[in-house]
């Protein structure tokens, strides 16, 4: 997951650089144990550092952990570097920095009309950016390969589609599936950035002469903190993507490197060494871009284009022709996006012998939905892995969302030094780990017979899957809420301590009614990544307790691919459900004033 | 008095969280449950019937528990390479001998394991020397399945030189060895039966399955992850045969996905038995634990679970006990299929590098 206002971090921080900063610390008279420092950064290595760090020990000493005999070696550095794996690397490189700058641009052209326009269907769009955001990259796939494939939705109701498969399912494909899971991360975060931008920027420049592209390539500049934001987040989120990989990727013979680092650990015996030499990789090839969004922060105040006198965003006039013309781009963007795919598995999950070039024709069946409620493996339905699903989305969202309330006031606090940096640095590098790296690492650092015997046994049981689901969820978490939390003013809660209010009430009445929207998205979107989850949760279940994802994996392991679509689509209807009902329930019981400030999806 | 709104939310969120915490308890009891007097054993699964055996074996054996730890082959074995030294499985119950062969030798397996049953010939032949692992059933991976909408049975190859012929140039599919447990057997078999291996250097079979396999893919050959998508490719036209695995085409035709879908068996096919494994280094209650499940899965009755328990899938095997017969009439009889036995031992550790070869060589080259 990832940083989805980074830019109201840097938009903030950047262009609140003129206004008064109220965060006043106290000059230091005597070093005092830095006891929230210590206390952040337990819970980091226990979550993050100490089971990554087992994983990627690997790669130089497998020794380490009974993986082979050598205590120091960097033979495995040159087997990450041949053949496939070389070759991995080298797809997953130029995809992502192509899926990064597309999705960014593609992103600020629908910032700019969705927010700064009079576009149809604003709030629509806006929400359907959010709906985007939450469908899991597999899902994304399996919808397009209903769809396309040789007899599927497309070809029952009369398309072709025989052309566009044979490019869809290769680099294109890829890059169009993954450009569309970055794309609400890039929109949130440009969008934060447009939102700081007065018109009179626009104005001077059209002022001046300047025609309509010229006035854009004049004004864009002043945003690019968030561009580079969502720059770096886009290329980290799509490098340790393995939806795509796995099966657009395989299919199209097209190896990215987080599938040739599952392949390392898929055979047996397995090849840590190989696949933490790979791990490392995909780490470090984030910091090209966190340096170079770095480098744009540190002259944040040449950026600082927000104060007392910005007026608010006016919205552009369109005439009639471009309004349509602008809102069937718009369409056509969200339609391939996320209409398509979804299309494609919502019809799949409802059409018998799809996909059949010489069966009986494809008829309209209730049967795979039937398949959930009478499972044809025998007592293995969907309904308590669901519910567990659901226990393990409650649990897990409200707990990352406590620390990363927590870990966002040090991200943006303004004296944080060294332990800020570090953060900062930690939760940006998590968000290139893969999801099976944390898993198996949990499995190296939480079986230790040191930790087993002396400290915790957990291995094999709810809490360690909690763990490493909420290990999973916080630096996104983190990120999505440093915007919101550098927003709040620190006076508030010191006049309501003021006023007798003593710490938990100071907060519940000043910061928690700003913060209150973000909360609640921000628990929605762990919830619903929660539940889509799969690589953690396959490797961390408890015994005979089967989380939904794990339990779909098994029917698409058994050739039962429509009824595991049926169990998808119902997994996120439901969730969809669940979301509705949290929003309804915000709505009834929080103050009107609550809903009108801070943070919102939609503007 | 109304109650204020922060403190509605305040108790919202605690009433959710309780709800949520709630499912600690499961875990609470799992842990409880390693504290009692007989622990049971938790039994690493890939078989598509454990859910079934287990639920049953439980329900009528109150004196333990058997805790299901369900997954695909893959990720169970990297679970167990992960534990290393301090495991935490019972027993190991998947298809394919190469695996228990590896962790046999590595010291890692219970020994003379095998209840005195009325095994089969079958099932004797699937028996290691040492007794480190039992057969339950047995599939065989090398069955030619096909369209019979889109190729008659007499246009088909008999032998597996022939699938190498022009004339099914871009008709043939197979699944990747580094994604599907069973077809690494397949391709070892392969070069067993080629080199006509018996004992000593595997060097000459090894050379002579890789001719083959290229021969292959300049001949169009499709290689898709899985059955899954082999079978699909099959349905959607894209090629009209594919050497997989026996229950998956047998699968297949029942559930209806693919009515078309019929079997034939070349001169040879590769025995794969669903093997039953112990944790060498688990407590002695855990390891009789563990042999009580496995003597009852070799009853009647635990055969009638495995053959109803996946009835579309895994529960499609032979079987390897005296007097039980296939679960459904579509299977053959097995003389029928020609099955051989590769020495696990033998071609267990060349796993992962013919494995790599075929990704680079074969899965690069092929359409």
């Amino acid at each position: 997951m990832a940083d989805l206002t980074l830019a109201a971090t840097e938009a903030v921080e950047v262009v609140g650089a003129d206004a008064p900063t109220t965060s006043t610390a106290p000059p230091r008279t005597r070093r005092r144990l830095p006891i929230g420092a210590i206390l952040v950064w337990g819970v980091l290595a226990l979550l993050i550092v100490a089971p990554v760090g087992s994983f990627l020990a690997l790669a130089v000493s497998p020794r380490l952990f009974g993986q082979g005999a050598q205590w120091f070696t960097l033979a495995y550095v040159g087997q990450a570097f041949q053949g496939a794996t070389a070759q991995g690397i080298v797809n997953s490189l130029w995809v992502s920095t192509t899926v990064a700058v597309v999705s960014v641009a593609l992103a600020t052209g629908l910032a700019w009309l969705i927010q700064r326009t009079n576009v149809m269907g604003r709030r629509f769009w806006a929400v359907s950016m959010w709906v985007l955001l939450l469908m899991p990259t597999w899902m994304t796939s399996l919808g397009w390969t209903d769809l396309l494939e040789p007899y599927g939705v497309a070809h029952a109701v009369g398309l072709d589609t025989q052309g566009v498969y044979g490019e869809f399912f290769g680099p294109l494909g890829i890059v169009v599936v993954l450009t569309a899971s970055a794309l609400p991360f890039a929109y949130f975060i440009v969008a934060a950035g447009l939102q700081g931008l007065g018109p009179e920027f626009e104005d001077a420049a059209r002022t001046y002469g300047a025609g309509r592209v010229r006035t854009a390539m004049t004004v864009l500049p002043i945003i690019a903190p968030a561009l580079f934001s969502a720059l770096a987040i886009s290329f980290a989120e799509t490098i340790s993507d393995f939806g795509v990989a796995d099966t657009l990727g395989y299919h199209a013979h097209f190896p990215l490197a987080t599938f040739t680092l599952y392949s390392a650990i898929s055979n047996y015996p397995a090849n840590f060494s190989v696949a933490a030499v790979i791990a490392v990789v995909l780490i470090l090839s984030t910091v090209p871009p966190i340096a170079l969004q770095s480098r744009v922060m540190r002259r944040a105040r040449s950026y600082a284009v927000l104060s007392g006198r910005t007026r608010s965003p006016r919205r552009r006039e369109f005439s009639t022709r471009g309004r349509w013309l602008a809102s069937a781009g718009i369409a056509l963007v969200m339609g391939v996006a996320l209409g398509a795919p979804v299309i494609g598995a919502v019809v799949g999950s409802f059409v018998q012998n799809l996909g059949d070039a010489v069966g009986p024709h494809v008829h309209f069946t209730l049967t795979y939905y039937d398949q959930i409620l009478h499972p044809s493996l025998v007592d293995n339905g969907l309904g308590s892995p669901l519910l567990l699903s659901n226990q393990l989305g409650l649990v897990v969202a409200s707990a990352t969302g406590v620390l990363a309330v927590v870990l966002a006031r040090r991200l943006v606090a303004t004296n944080g030094g060294w332990s800020q940096r570090l953060t900062d640095v930690l939760l940006l590098g998590t968000v290139a780990i893969p999801g099976v790296v944390l898993g198996v690492g949990y499995i190296f650092f939480y079986n230790l017979p040191l930790i087993t015997g002396h400290v915790v046994d957990i291995y094999k049981t709810l809490p360690l899957l909690m763990l490493g689901l909420t290990a999973n969820a916080l630096p996104g978490q983190t990120r999505f809420m440093a915007g919101p939390v550098s927003q709040l003013q620190a006076s508030l809660a010191d006049a309501a301590r003021v006023h007798g209010a003593g710490r938990a009430r100071a907060w519940a009445t000043t910061h928690l009614p700003l913060m209150s929207r973000v909360l609640v998205w921000g628990w929605l979107l762990t919830f619903a990544k929660t539940l889509s989850e799969l690589p953690i949760s396959q490797i961390l279940y408890p015994p005979s307790q089967e989380p939904a994802s794990v339990t779909i994996q098994a029917y698409l392991g058994n050739f039962l691919t429509s009824t595991a679509t049926a169990m998808t689509v119902a997994t996120v209807a439901e969730m969809l459900g669940v979301i509705v009902v949290v929003l309804a329930l915000y709505r009834l019981l929080t103050p009107r004033g609550w809903r009108r400030v801070g943070w919102s999806v939609v503007r | 008095m109304t109650p204020h709104p922060h403190r509605i939310i305040a108790r919202l969120v605690l009433a959710a969280l309780a709800l949520g915490t709630s499912a600690l308890v499961p875990a609470a009891l799992t842990t409880a449950a390693r504290a009692a007097s007989n622990p049971g054993f938790v039994l690493y699964s890939a078989q598509g019937y454990d859910h079934a055996t287990v639920s049953a074996f439980n329900a009528t054996h109150p004196g333990f528990t058997v805790t299901l730890n369900d997954n695909s082959t893959g990720p169970l074995l990297q679970q167990i390479q992960a534990e290393g030294n301090n495991p935490k499985w019972g027993a190991l119950w998947v298809d394919g001998a190469t695996a228990f062969a590896a962790l046999d030798t590595q010291g890692m397996l219970e020994k003379h394991i095998a209840p005195s049953v009325g095994f089969n010939a079958l099932g004797r032949a699937n028996i290691p020397a040492d007794g480190s692992y039992v057969p339950t059933g047995l599939t065989v991976v090398g069955a030619l399945c096909y369209n019979s909408a889109a190729v008659k049975p007499s246009q088909l190859p008999s032998t597996w030189a022939q699938l190498a012929e022009a004339k099914y140039n871009g008709q043939l599919g197979m699944n990747d060895p580094s994604q599907s447990g069973p077809t690494y057997p397949m391709i070892a078999g392969v070069m067993n039966e080629l080199g006509h291996y018996t004992s000593g250097s595997t060097a000459p079979a090894v050379a002579a399955g890789e001719a083959y396999f290229r021969s292959l893919a300049k001949n169009g050959l499709l290689v898709s992850a899985t059955n899954g998508p082999t079978i699909g490719a099959m349905e959607q036209g894209s090629i009209n045969m594919a050497i997989v695995q026996s229950s998956a085409c047998y699968g297949a035709e029942i559930n209806g996905s693919f009515p078309s879908i019929r079997v034939k068996y070349l001169n040879y096919s590769i025995a794969l038995p669903g093997c039953f494994g112990i944790d060498a280094k688990a407590p002695t209650i855990v390891r009789q634990d563990a042999a009580k499940f496995l003597a009852w899965l070799l009853t009647p009755k635990g055969q009638h679970v495995m053959q109803t328990g996946d009835p579309q899938g895994d529960s499609l095997y032979w079987p390897v006990l005296n007097g039980i017969k296939p679960a459904n009439k579509v299977i053959p009889p097995l003389s029928s299929t020609h099955a051989v036995t590769i020495n696990p031992y033998v071609w267990g550790p060349l796993e992962s590098g013919i494995n790599t070869w075929f990704d680079k060589n074969i899965l690069s080259a092929a359409a």
